[in-house]
């Protein structure tokens, strides 16, 4: 990847290190109406007549986040959250502007179905060494897994008989195996139950701690409450409002509450 | 710092595959013991399965068609089957590599090209048996062996590179449009009789004016080139610099080309 000089870090040690830099983001969908391609359509009206719209999910966002913290992402539905987020991962070809990060960022998406034939124990396995483990790692930390998502005899079921909730947990489980310096979580744990919800908020907590980096889409305000220092309300693609969580968290509600009336 | 927008070079690249190679022992591994864990022969299967292709060909074509063939026409089939099969596997597994993985592609951030470089080491896995078969067929239909017949090894490792790059190949063709992965076995087919596995190409083409077809067909070249080390004659280096060829520059395709999309795998 691309050394580049144009964020410049901070030489004195107090200051905080910046982790992800957003600047001047846009990131632009093309969305067809007819969203497959088809013989019959493509002969009958031609190319050129597939009706497309340009949707503009991120407009101009510049964004600083920094080691130690974490930060909430909220937003009505379509408001850009999980577009940036997933722009932030490299996952989402961006229209302009740039994203630099420190390490490439551990992204975890809504109830992640992994491989569903498959046993959750050889799950853990195979997600753990694609994120970059060694096999004696994995196997060394399997109790804490297995502890840590609640499943206990259900580790040993394909993956296709768990409910969404249990494939979340897991697949949180997976994904922290490693304290990733750059964690993304797009309601990674919305489905799962309460005992597994705080267990997981105590684990941001610590990931955070360490002086690591985390980014959470939610829509439970609490969860943010209670993890985030910080949010960013996003509203049709540009930020609304960033400062600190509940500053940020109470103006949204009482924009969303007026407009629910 | 890094922007996320701009691909590693291919050198942090593999680098970050290589930190993955336990990934792809340990996914190839499991994914060929349940392959053969419903069946009663379990892993036996590996060495039946181009048994059994070589009797009904062999029964066909030399037998019933009576096809015009060369001395051993066991040998030179059970060579040819091998071959041409162990780049159709890899080539298939290769396409269905991004659609059988896309939880993981949802999941977790990886290099992309771990799924079709690891379902071509698992195609690889279990393709090492069967080449014992090549050796007995080639000794029980009387052939002598000969330090010549080791030749086949460095051979078939070329082909696991040209094979990396179909299986790259395949990959993106089958994520950008599905309707590939529907073509795929009828290429297959039409390869099956372009290349010379059952027949010999030369006693048909010989002389004829459409005789380079076959020579530019990359996998007539391996096939060829294979049979040789087995059953002798004359050998073509022509034919093992087109095959070369094709392997570096279908590699690099592949490679360049899987790379491309990157960002895109696993999402409709």
């Amino acid at each position: 990847m691309a050394v580049t000089d144009a964020i410049s870090q901070p030489t004195d040690p107090t200051t905080p290190r910046l982790t992800i830099a957003v600047r001047d983001l846009d990131v632009t969908y093309r969305v067809y109406e007819q969203p497959v391609l088809n013989a019959r359509e493509l002969a009958t009206r031609g190319f050129r007549s597939r009706v497309s719209t340009s949707v503009e999910a991120i407009r101009s966002v510049t964004l600083d986040f920094w080691a130690g913290e974490a930060v909430g992402l909220v937003g009505s539905n379509g408001s850009g959250k999980s577009t940036l987020l997933r722009t932030i991962a490299g996952l989402q070809p961006k229209s302009g502007g740039h994203v630099f990060v420190t390490s490439q960022p551990q992204f975890l998406g809504v109830a992640a179905a992994l491989k569903p034939r498959v046993s959750g124990y050889r799950n853990v396995y195979l997600g753990g060494l694609a994120i970059g483990l060694d096999k004696d790692e994995v196997t060394d930390r399997m109790d804490e897994v297995v502890e840590f998502s609640g499943l206990g005899d259900s580790m040993a079921r394909p993956l296709n008989t768990y409910s969404s909730g249990m494939r979340a947990r897991l697949a949180f489980s997976i994904a922290t195996l490693r304290t990733p310096e750059i964690l993304l979580l797009d309601e990674a744990l919305a489905v799962g139950d309460r005992a597994f919800r705080e267990r997981s908020i105590a684990k941001i907590n610590e990931i955070r701690r360490d002086a690591n980096t985390i980014l959470l889409v939610s829509h439970n305000l609490n969860e943010i409450r209670q993890t985030c220092n910080r949010a960013v309300w996003l509203n049709q693609g540009v930020v609304e409002r960033l400062g600190e969580v509940d500053e940020v968290l109470d103006a949204y509600e009482a924009w969303s509450d007026s407009k629910g009336r | 710092m890094l922007d996320v927008h701009v691909p590693p070079g291919n050198v942090a690249y593999f680098r970050s595959l290589w930190e993955r190679r336990d990934y792809m022992v340990y996914s190839a591994a499991s994914e060929l013991r349940s392959r053969q864990m419903t069946s009663v022969l379990g892993n036996l299967w590996h060495l039946l399965n181009p048994l059994l292709q070589i009797g009904v060909y062999f029964v066909i074509f030399g037998v019933v068609l009576d096809v015009n063939r060369g001395d051993n026409y066991f040998a030179f089939l059970s060579v040819g089957i091998f071959v041409f099969g162990f780049t159709q596997r890899s080539t298939i597994a290769g396409a269905a590599s991004i659609t059988n993985n896309k939880g993981l592609l949802n999941a977790f951030s990886f290099p992309r090209a771990l799924l079709p470089v690891t379902s071509t080491l698992t195609e690889a896995m279990a393709t090492i048996a069967p080449v014992i078969v090549i050796y007995v067929v080639a000794l029980a239909s009387g052939e002598t062996p000969s330090l010549q017949w080791l030749l086949l090894v460095p051979l078939l490792l070329v082909q696991l590179v040209f094979n990396f790059g179909a299986a790259l190949t395949a990959a993106r063709a089958t994520s950008s449009v599905r309707d590939i992965s529907q073509l795929l076995p009828f290429i297959f087919r039409l390869l099956l009789y372009a290349s010379g596995v059952l027949f010999d190409v030369d006693k048909y083409a010989d002389g004829k004016g459409y005789a380079w077809i076959f020579e530019l067909n990359p996998i007539y070249c391996i096939v060829s080139l294979s049979r040789w080390t087995v059953l002798g004659g004359e050998f073509r280096l022509d034919l093992l610099a087109i095959f070369l060829g094709w392997t570096v520059a279908l590699s690099a395709f592949g490679l360049v080309w899987f790379r491309a999309g990157e960002g895109g795998y696993g999402r409709d």
